[in-house]
């Protein structure tokens, strides 16, 4: 059985404060006597405190999460219907496919305008509801749950409802009409120019109250001071914004951006239940496709490969924003 | 911070913009006769017993499919059955996990075609049930589809209950009479009766054209009339899906859509519900469905399938059948299968309880009878005929001949709908439609892809 040889605080507690002396790791020894050379002076070896901790999440994701990967990725070399006793084996031929689909380029270039629009204004109304709630606003807690509440509300109960909203004569026209703005009026999700700006913007309204709440909770850890010396130093509200609140809340705007490529990555509910990915494949993304191929089509083998595509790309820009940050950090 | 920064000019903007995002909350706030068979309920003696569970898309409203297993109950006491309605949209995304992890329903229903090919491996092989029920000879005395589509590798995967058959509209005699128009038997009548009916703002057609199935009933059709046989031709592979009479009949199928006979925004309906829901409730003049919407003729049919779309105080309207209009040149020939057939799940713990309701529903003559008289499918016992006379239609001097007329014409159906179709050529059919219709691809270029994909799919042409 392993025994604590060391007290003291955890290591990563240590690394987050820079200023006092660092203690040796806490370390685990056990004796392995048929090791030469794996043991320490005393005859066992030393595995770091934290082991035993992550063990149970490490059995998980090793065993469940890594696995999955792994037979996806062997699936992903089949031509395959997920029923059939003996798939064949294609080799890249499926990944060879996809690079010659329009459908799979046309997902991919949703998932970049999905993410550059609804990141883009999610933020802004996240920043600037914070920004007004942080002031005197009476009845400031009714914003904050009428802001936050489509959050918890399930994409699968708020589908019908802006199927219906965006419907030729639903009640966005209706309004639209009622205000003299019937020129305007669209089949919002009926034709391929409006249907992925409509799908955008029920994102926006379903998670712009999660932007909001962490530049609410940001915006709260502020110094104080350094706002009040901007004041006295005749800054607007616009120059706080800009040059105080908007450089102290990067890494919170770092931490939105990562979730915003991952959820523009994983888009699937809103498309799926509101317009099925269409018209004319208009609000397919690599999630729908994904589904539409495996479940519908029962080509398990190609869902399998555009899965694996879709895991590179999320670690690459995962990569990618993890070293601008980085650089950032370093200047 | 909280006392630091004082926005109090902005103060308006959080208002509006709470209100914006409140606005589709408050939407959500605000979406929002049995048929006596006749036949006598003699108790069969049976082993069996149990709770059985059925899965089906159909019939559409469960009312039908509930009735159908309280008759089957007076006979077989001891038998118990579920039945779960999926729509046809979600049909595969259900089944298909549920048979491959073992845990699927005792009953599921069976189409020929794709999911023929796709789930008969879970089948037994219901040609023993059948002899035992309708004798060696069995073969002869169901409707031919009802074999032929539904067996797969010399097995047949399932015993079919009815046929369905489409190629016809339906209209709502009501509005027609209203402003005293004629039913559309050529596609400038289709255009100037959509016209009337636009001016005085009703709704004239609609169609779900966001997921295939059902628009691919209007393109069979239109090509029918293009060129009768051409669609059946290119499902064999005997024709190609890019030869000039495709692409003429997707041309017409642009022309529906630039000359105010879609519906707007049709392209972002599904057919079940939104379309079905809006001919329903009275909004549109007519509909492109298929037999299986004889059920609305009945007036308890149409009253259960109205308040289902929304109505509370439902007032049966007088729906009937009409031939699809001449848009092509030719008479539009109707097209058809086995609706569905009813395969047992070779896993199921109770196949001896699911082999008797079978044989009860499609065998049977009192089963038989029931479904023919719900008026949802044409039943497979060739023998068996609607009893109009046990049957309330909503308007019995209207609709009786029209149903009998349509039952009588469908007869002579060569044609079938779904049948020769993979999944991946329907899916094409719906991504060369929607091309069209939204004007990303001519009708040459959509046909074109058409072709290829059908290729990539398998089909063999000659």
């Amino acid at each position: 059985m392993p025994q604590v040889a060391t007290g003291g605080k955890p290591k990563g507690a240590q690394a987050s404060s820079p200023g006092r002396p660092r203690r040796p790791a806490r370390t685990w020894h056990v004796k392995v006597p048929g090791v030469p050379g794996a043991t320490s002076g005393r005859g066992s070896v030393k595995i770091a405190s934290g082991v035993p901790w992550i063990m149970p999440a490490l059995v998980l994701c090793v065993g469940l999460l890594y696995y999955c990967i792994g037979y996806t990725g062997l699936i992903s070399t089949w031509n395959w219907d997920g029923i059939s006793p003996n798939p064949k084996h294609v080799g890249a031929g499926n990944y060879s496919s996809i690079v010659h689909d329009p459908l799979f380029w046309g997902a991919v270039w949703h998932t970049l305008i999905f993410f550059a629009v609804t990141f883009t204004i999610q933020t802004f109304l996240g920043l600037l509801f914070a920004v007004l709630l942080h002031s005197k606003v009476k009845l400031a807690g009714i914003y904050k749950v009428v802001i936050f509440t489509p959050v918890v509300l399930a994409p699968a109960i708020m589908a019908p409802v802006f199927r219906e909203m965006f419907s030729p004569t639903g009640q966005l026209n209706s309004v639209l009409h009622a205000i003299g703005l019937g020129a305007l009026e669209q089949s919002w999700i009926g034709q391929t120019s409006t249907a992925l700006p409509a799908i955008m913007a029920i994102t926006i309204w379903e998670f712009t109250g999660f932007t909001f709440v962490l530049y609410y909770a940001a915006i709260s850890q502020i110094d104080s001071a350094i706002v009040e010396a901007a004041r006295l130093d005749g800054a607007g509200n616009l120059r706080v914004i800009t040059r105080i609140v908007w450089p102290n809340v990067a890494g919170t705007t770092f931490a939105l951006a990562t979730l915003s490529v991952i959820g523009a990555l994983k888009t699937f509910d809103i498309p799926w239940l509101v317009t099925s990915a269409g018209p004319d494949y208009a609000t397919n993304f690599l999630g729908t496709y994904i589904y539409q191929q495996i479940i519908q089509l029962d080509h398990v083998g190609y869902g399998a490969a555009l899965s694996v595509i879709l895991l590179v790309i999320a670690v690459m820009f995962g990569v990618v924003l993890q070293l601008w940050r980085n650089r950032r950090a370093d200047h | 911070m909280r006392h630091h920064v004082r926005l109090r000019r902005l103060r308006p903007l959080a208002l509006l913009a709470s209100a914006c995002i409140a606005l589709p909350m408050a939407a959500q706030v605000n979406a929002g006769a049995s048929v006596k068979a006749g036949a006598a309920h003699a108790k069969r003696a049976s082993s069996a017993s149990g709770t059985i569970n059925w899965w089906g898309w159909t019939p559409t409203d469960s009312t039908l499919a509930n009735d159908e297993i309280a008759q089957f109950h007076k006979v077989y006491p001891k038998i118990t059955v579920k039945f779960k309605l999926i729509t046809i949209a979600n049909w595969v995304t259900a089944l298909r996990p549920a048979l491959v992890s073992g845990a699927g329903p005792d009953i599921f229903e069976m189409q020929p075609g794709a999911y023929v090919t796709e789930f008969n491996s879970f089948a037994t092989n219901m040609a023993p049930v059948m002899t035992q029920a309708l004798g060696a000879n069995w073969q002869s005395k169901i409707a031919p589809s009802g074999v032929s589509g539904l067996t797969y590798n010399g097995k047949l995967t399932a015993a079919s209950v009815g046929s369905v058959y489409a190629g016809m509209l339906w209209i709502n005699q009501q509005l027609f009479a209203k402003y005293k128009l004629t039913p559309p038997k050529t596609l400038s009548q289709w255009v100037s009766d959509c016209a009337v009916f636009k001016s005085h703002g009703e709704g004239c057609f609609v169609q779900g054209n966001a997921t295939e199935g059902f628009l691919q009933d209007t393109l069979q059709s239109i090509t029918n009339s293009v060129q009768p046989g051409l669609w059946t031709e290119a499902s064999k592979g005997t024709a190609k899906w890019n030869s000039p009479g495709i692409v003429k009949a997707l041309t017409i199928w642009k022309q529906l859509f630039s000359n105010g006979v879609m519906q707007a925004g049709s392209l972002g309906y599904q057919q079940y519900p939104d379309a079905n829901n809006a001919f329903l409730t009275g909004k549109y003049a007519m509909i492109m469905m298929g037999t299986w919407y004889m059920q609305n003729v009945t007036t308890a049919g149409m009253k259960s399938a109205m308040q289902a779309a929304g109505v509370t105080n439902p007032k049966p309207f007088t729906a009937l059948p009409i031939p699809f209009p001449n848009v092509g040149g030719h008479p539009s020939a109707s097209y058809g299968d086995a609706d569905y057939g009813l395969a047992i799940y070779n896993r199921s713990k109770n196949i001896a309880a699911a082999e008797d309701f079978v044989k009860w529903l499609a065998t049977s003559s009192e089963g038989q009878q029931y479904v023919a008289n719900q008026l949802d499918d044409l039943p497979s016992l060739r023998t068996i005929d609607p009893n109009f006379k046990a049957i309330q239609l909503v308007n019995r001097a209207a609709q009786q001949g029209a149903i009998q007329n349509l039952i009588k014409n469908v007869g002579s159906v060569t044609q079938p709908r779904e049948s020769l179709l993979s999944s991946d050529v329907q899916n094409a059919i719906l991504t060369a439609a929607q091309s069209v219709g939204s004007g990303s691809a001519t009708p040459k270029a959509a046909a074109d892809t058409l072709q290829k994909a059908a290729v990539a799919a398998g089909e063999k042409f000659k």
